[in-house]
């Protein structure tokens, strides 16, 4: 790294994107979340306070 | 030749208001990333939507006479058109302005997938903190950001994923090996959508969807992106050496929260364009491909199947599977990178016909269904309850203490590609191997003196007449690396320019 730029001019090594599963997996890859719903007491809670009527008001332009 | 970069258009509100102007919104928030005076620099010379990949220039775009119509409302504010559009140059190279009344953010342009997926992230992150600055002047948290495709009333806003391929390819050869893989590539990156809508003729309720954008693909092949919205967008505007180049542009993707789903999008369909180019992609063309993304988007079983031409059908996963092997046998031990692709592209496809539930936190529409159904059986609601339409937009605002995505990620339940310091650093440093990153360090270390910026150029200012770094055929990394240490060493950019120019006539 350049201390006045910031440029790396280093080509960095080619770091393989998945972090490896465990053998027992199957085909590799990533890993599935650890729990088989939302947390209740904060994802749920942070569901609930969506305003059911937020969609409806939501407008915007065509965009491309 | 791999290069590839992400606009994203987003939804942008402000709830204090009766009336917004979605103009001054966007305006105002790109503006609020500044510290400084908006300075004019973006040099739109490069930008002309009408030339056509097919080998013509149409006369107008569809969307020609709204834009017409607003830009009479326009004129009769008190910006000129460049104070509108806000056009700024980020320090890692990145674009962040005004386009449509939307704020978009392209990123610079990528090399390697892991790249692509840290600097998208680091556009959220980047808006997200212009919102914050813009609350701050407001004094509430009224303007949010969404990172999606939808406002639930038939107006749709886009996510293109950019490809540089060389020009010696035929179109025809892009489009049909293309046009059935995009078809079916809403399996794998459809971010997910509650309810069906047409192109500003309404919503409807009680249905669940892979994709955001299928409801509004209209043709097959289009220049347009605003209105007869096509699968295979024919925009001719290659922002490289057009003698050499095109630049694939695509509209039909959605905008993905998942970063897997981000890397998944983008390296199937550079797979799919290096097979193109080998002249080894299948050959399965569709009897109807406009009405096929929409049937297999609205069929979240996966077992929907599409005719084709010729007679016989295929479901979205069967098109998707003759890809995936069509790719593991012509490109299998290429690189890193590619064999990581068709790893996760097979697994992907494997677990989606076997235990999708696995694919939760890595593909978006497999996420916000698991999310929804769990809500509305915890509420006991039905799916034309007009609240998870709203629970599917906040799943894409991008304020981490609101959005429902980073909800998830924040328990961690979403796989990550990349590091919270990953995304940091890109968001002042570009790319060092791909010309996005010497446009960024142009601004960092050249500021005062740049005249104009856009993709292809930096034109500066110092000497007795403006000099221009030509950055049209500038894509070995070697030689990227080579001009980054000029510049970083030069004590002008005029400098710079005449010690780049020595070391290019050496090389002659």
């Amino acid at each position: 790294m350049n201390s006045i730029t910031g440029f790396d001019r280093k080509e960095r090594p080619f770091d393989p994107m998945p972090k490896p599963t465990s053998p027992s997996e199957e085909g590799g890859g990533p890993k599935r979340p650890e729990t088989g719903s939302p947390d209740k007491d904060n994802l749920l809670k942070r569901m609930r306070k969506v305003d059911p009527k937020q969609a409806e008001r939501y407008r915007q332009r065509t965009g491309q | 030749m791999r290069l590839f970069g992400i606009e994203t258009e987003y939804g942008i509100t402000r709830d204090d208001l009766e009336v917004v102007d979605p103009v001054v919104e966007s305006m105002e928030l790109v503006r609020a990333h500044l510290t400084g005076a908006f300075e004019k620099t973006w040099d739109y010379s490069g930008e002309d939507p009408h030339e056509d990949a097919r080998g013509f220039r149409v006369s107008g775009l569809q969307q020609d006479q709204e834009e017409e119509e607003f830009a009479k409302v326009d004129a009769h504010r008190p910006f000129s058109f460049h104070e509108m559009k806000s056009d700024l140059v980020l320090p890692n190279g990145a674009r962040f302005y005004n386009d449509h009344t939307h704020p978009e953010y392209s990123t610079p342009e990528c090399r390697t997938l892991r790249d692509l997926v840290t600097y998208d992230r680091a556009g959220e992150r980047t808006l997200h903190q212009a919102a914050q600055r813009r609350n701050r002047t407001l004094g509430g948290p009224h303007v949010q950001l969404y990172k999606n495709n939808t406002d639930f009333h038939g107006h749709s806003y886009g996510c293109h994923d950019n490809y540089l391929v060389p020009r010696s390819i035929p179109f025809t050869a892009m489009v049909a090996g293309l046009v059935p893989f995009l078809v079916s590539r809403q399996l794998i990156a459809g971010a997910g959508k509650v309810g069906i809508e047409t192109q500003e003729g309404g919503f409807r309720a009680g249905h669940y969807q892979l994709s955001q954008r299928a409801d509004f693909m209209e043709t097959e092949l289009s220049v347009d992106t605003m209105h007869n919205r096509p699968i295979l967008n024919t925009r001719d505007e290659p922002h490289a050496d057009r003698a050499k180049y095109r630049r694939l542009h695509l509209i039909i993707g959605d905008a993905n929260m998942c970063e897997y789903a981000t890397a998944l999008k983008v390296g199937t369909t550079r797979i799919v364009l290096d097979l193109i180019e080998r002249g080894a992609a299948p050959q399965c063309e569709l009897e109807n491909p406009v009405a096929a993304v929409k049937e297999l988007s609205r069929d979240t079983d996966l077992k929907a199947v599409v005719r084709r031409k010729g007679g016989g059908t295929v479901s979205g996963l069967e098109l998707q599977e003759t890809y995936v092997l069509a790719a593991d046998k012509a490109l299998a031990g290429s690189d890193a990178e590619t064999d990581w692709v068709l790893r996760e592209w097979a697994r992907t496809l494997n677990l989606l016909s076997s235990d999708r539930s696995q694919l939760v936190g890595q593909l978006d529409w497999v996420t916000k269904l698991w999310l929804l159904e769990t809500f509305a059986r915890e509420e006991r609601i039905g799916w034309d309850d007009p609240w998870l339409a709203s629970l599917d937009l906040e799943y894409h605002n991008i304020d981490p203490d609101r959005g429902l995505f980073f909800g998830l990620e924040s328990e961690g339940k979403v796989f990550r590609l990349t590091t919270d310091a990953d995304i940091q650093r890109a968001m002042t440093v570009g790319p060092c191997d791909t010309r996005g990153g010497i446009r960024g360090l142009c601004v960092r270390r050249f500021r005062e003196q740049i005249q104009s910026i856009q993709w292809e150029r930096v034109k500066f200012t110092g000497g007795i007449l403006p000099k221009t770094l030509d950055m049209s055929d500038l894509f070995e990394p070697a030689e990227v690396q080579e001009l980054a240490a000029v510049l970083e060493n030069a004590s002008s950019p005029i400098d710079a320019l005449r010690a780049w120019g020595q070391r290019k006539e050496q090389w002659r």
